[in-house]
């Protein structure tokens, strides 16, 4: 037993053996949360979430356990994509958000064009005889050709990043250099999957 | 016995029966695929889960399956949370450029506006 009077951990109760001392799940598995083991021993089995926490340093390993129950909560609640769905809507959303990010700068150029033509335009049309108003003509004409290639880029923009996303999802490529544990553990996700799924803290 | 023996079944040392779970989805010439899903999830696991599914939502099971367990191999730390992460701060990044453009745009507009008033 992990000590006189003390009770044995989540792990060692379900598995129905005695907590050592030196139990590795003892840290990370109270014995007042026995939700918490029951699903990462359902997904990944003791003995592998045992595996893993051994390669790991122990300043590391509470980290894992969190990413670990994270994923075996995704998977339970969705047996076919797991976390994969939530990282597909999230990269749905990116895509959306450059998109209109891209719109929004389109717009502030095509502002920004309207903008100094029109105080050229007014300098001319003080200083410029009937001749020269041939060119203010010829100036409208070349801002309605740079919008239309302003929009041919976004829409360009737009191929790329599903291109991206269908190329990461299927070879699995992602780079994986995080942030700081610490700004994970503050972490709050909201996610919206097909089935509905309610607001969670990523530790808790 | 199944001359061709899947993956997976190769990977236990096993005889591969003609209604293996393991056989559609893990195919003899990559056997990598079969080892990494092992490794973190464990036969028996993924078994178990195969088994509960409909026949027609396996292969995309096993494709997220692998690439969790391929996420978790290449980050023992966080796994594929690590890309929820960033990918959630991609999207407030994005949003705070977003809302940062928007109101430049709201401001272009007034000025454009102004300017055209003037001109009248």
């Amino acid at each position: 037993m992990a000590g006189p009077g003390s009770s044995p951990c989540a792990s060692c109760k379900l598995l129905r053996r005695r907590c050592a001392k030196d139990c590795i799940f003892a840290p990370y598995f109270p014995p007042d949360d026995p939700h918490k083991f029951a699903i990462v021993h359902k997904v990944f089995g003791a003995s592998n979430v045992s595996k893993m926490l051994q390669e790991l340093p122990v300043h590391q390993r509470a980290d894992a356990v969190n990413s670990l129950v994270f994923e075996a909560n995704a998977r339970v609640r969705d047996p076919v994509y797991g976390c994969v769905g939530a990282i597909s809507y999230l990269q749905n959303q990116v895509s959306q958000l450059q998109m209109q990010l891209a719109v929004a700068q389109a717009e502030i150029l095509c502002i920004q064009m309207q903008n100094e033509p029109t105080l050229q335009s007014h300098h001319q049309v003080l200083e410029l005889d009937q001749d020269h108003k041939a060119l203010l003509l010829q100036n409208n004409n070349n801002n309605n050709n740079n919008n239309n290639n302003i929009n041919n880029c976004s829409n360009n923009n737009n191929n790329n990043n599903n291109n991206n996303l269908g190329y990461a999802m299927s070879s699995g490529q992602f780079n994986s250099n995080f942030a700081s544990p610490s700004s994970i553990m503050q972490m709050q996700m909201q996610m919206q999957m097909q089935d509905p799924l309610k607001q969670e803290s990523l530790w808790t | 016995m199944n001359p061709k023996r899947c993956a997976a079944c190769k990977y236990l040392r096993r005889r591969c029966p003609k209604d293996c779970i393991f056989a559609p989805y893990f195919p003899p010439n990559d056997p990598a695929k079969f080892a990494c899903i092992h490794r973190i999830y464990g036969a028996g696991n993924v078994s178990k889960m195969l088994q509960q599914l409909p026949d027609q939502t396996r292969a995309e099971a096993v494709e997220s399956l692998c690439f969790e367990a391929k996420c978790r191999v290449d980050d023992p730390v966080y796994g594929c949370v690590g890309i929820i992460h960033l990918l959630q701060t991609q999207i407030q990044n994005a949003q705070n450029e977003l809302a940062k453009t928007q109101a430049e745009v709201a401001v272009a507009q007034t000025k454009l506006s102004q300017t055209q008033n003037s001109d009248f």
